[in-house]
């Protein structure tokens, strides 16, 4: 069994090397859904099985940040673990990424083994 | 400060890492000229310390090659998928300029890309802003990635 990985980013191209990444890290995945904000993303988290997501923090609608805000007040979904991945790794965006529940992050640009050395560990 | 290295820096870094393409950087320029025959301009806005705007202008036929290797199928028209990629590749860039510039305490927080497609256009900015560019080839061509910001620090 493989895990059901949510993709967040407002970029259809980045869901789509993100993915690839994935598949090149070697990580088994049974569903990869997908999401363009925060928004979209509560609403896969409230129907589907999400094992892991993956979030941009600069999107519209909802960015990455009001997203982990929101998601932390569902109990529902509060315990499935984020990782961030975007260009903001500053010291202070990723700091209240982590105090809102962000389990770690990754920088654009990245490479598929710096995907699994991130997320390796917390994959089945 | 060395804002032309640090773009050269940044963009570079993007394509080796993103594409495994390894830029031929030009010298930077500062002020007018180095202009490309562009027709996709991918920008998004700068503000903080610097403010501003960093573009990213393409050729279709390098927009397309560029799009092409981020997605692993070929590209045969400036298609939405052109758009969002340019975009992502500013988007990259830029993030990479504010990582170099939090080294010299300069902080900047970047907005969302917008890309725009045309034959003929012209991209705008703020009054008394200063510009550097950098003009960058690849085997299907060549792009330019400009800066103009005004600097509040």
């Amino acid at each position: 069994m493989g895990n059901n990985v949510l993709l967040v980013d407002d970029s259809s191209t980045m869901r789509k090397i993100v993915g690839r990444s994935l598949r090149q890290a070697g990580i088994e995945f049974d569903n990869i859904y997908e999401a363009a904000d925060g928004l979209q993303a509560l609403e896969v988290l409230e129907k589907e099985s999400v094992d892991i997501v993956l979030s941009d923090i600069n999107m519209p609608n909802m960015d990455g940040i009001s997203f982990l805000r929101e998601k932390a007040n569902r109990p529902n979904m509060k315990s499935i673990p984020v990782f961030m991945i975007s260009t903001e790794t500053g010291d202070d965006i990723i700091g209240e990424a982590k105090s809102l529940g962000a389990v770690g992050a990754i920088k654009k640009p990245f490479t598929a083994d710096m995907v699994n050395e991130v997320l390796g560990p917390f994959l089945k | 400060m060395d804002i032309g290295q640090d773009i050269i820096n940044a963009a570079t870094d993007v394509f080796s890492t993103m594409l495994m393409i390894d830029l031929v950087a030009g010298e930077p320029i500062e002020g007018a000229g180095g202009e490309v025959i562009s027709n996709i301009t991918s920008m998004l806005g700068l503000g903080g310390d610097i403010r501003g705007m960093l573009a990213v202008h393409c050729p279709a036929v390098v927009a397309m090659a560029i799009t092409s290797g981020f997605l692993g199928m070929d590209v045969d028209s400036l298609n939405e998928d052109v758009k969002d990629a340019i975009g992502e590749i500013a988007n990259m860039i830029a993030g990479n300029l504010k990582s170099s510039f939090a080294g010299y305490d300069v902080k900047v927080e970047l907005a969302i890309p917008t890309s725009i497609v045309g034959e003929s256009y012209r991209v705008g900015g703020m009054l008394g802003t200063r510009r550097v560019a950098v003009l960058f080839g690849m085997e299907s061509g060549q792009f330019l990635v400009e800066l103009k910001y005004v600097m509040d620090k």
